[in-house]
């Protein structure tokens, strides 16, 4: 049976660990000294984003029309800086007129939505609610 | 850039695998064992959903 360990609690660190998470993808579990699971985390939302944005996908604006613009706001919102920098990345900006575009859309929505899980997760360490492995303790 | 619908659910199904097995596993074994799985869920699934679909497109 793996051995679990806690860290120390610190609330303070936990909400700036989150919040260095939402805005670059993987930062908050760098100052957790996460190490591999920031890498990987990054990794998985700079690609989804990234990708979605050359793909023309539409990125969602917060003075949203109706109840699915501003869900597809609050998923956008998650990536962060990709959010803030998608008009410097794409800048011929959205095509959804094809279904290239509206994938697009969809990747960019995943990217988000799969930081703001990595977000909650760097909460939970900080906060010492999340038990976890030895190969994932630092300096093991 | 150009890919097409499979590359493009290829790497959907590659950075949500690898993320999802972080979140969910300790162990790098497990995590590599998960990971492979449910990359390989997420093709199969999706291939078979097209192939289900197929009929009706005609």
């Amino acid at each position: 049976m793996a051995q679990t360990q806690k860290i120390a609690i610190n609330p303070a660190l936990a909400l700036v660990a989150a919040a260095a998470g939402w805005l670059v993808p993987g930062l908050g579990h760098a100052l957790l000294r996460r190490w591999a699971k920031a890498i990987v985390y990054f990794c998985a939302v700079a690609i989804l984003a990234l990708v979605g944005l050359w793909m023309r996908g539409n990125v969602f604006s917060s003075n949203a029309a109706d109840a699915f613009d501003m869900l597809g706001f609050l998923a956008d919102i998650g990536n962060g800086i990709f959010y803030f920098l998608a008009g410097t990345i794409n800048p011929a900006g959205a095509d959804v007129s094809k279904a290239y575009g509206d994938y697009g859309t969809r990747l960019f929505a995943t990217a988000g939505v799969l930081n703001l899980l990595c977000v909650l997760e760097v909460l939970q360490i900080g906060l010492g609610s999340k038990e976890e492995g030895p190969a994932a303790v630092p300096g093991s | 850039m150009i890919l097409n619908h499979f590359q493009t659910m290829v790497i959907f199904a590659l950075a949500v695998s690898a993320a999802f097995a972080f979140l969910s596993k300790n162990e790098m074994n497990e995590r590599i064992r998960y990971a492979v799985w449910a990359f390989l869920a997420f093709l199969v699934v999706a291939l078979g959903l097209g192939w289900l679909m197929y009929p009706f497109s005609h």
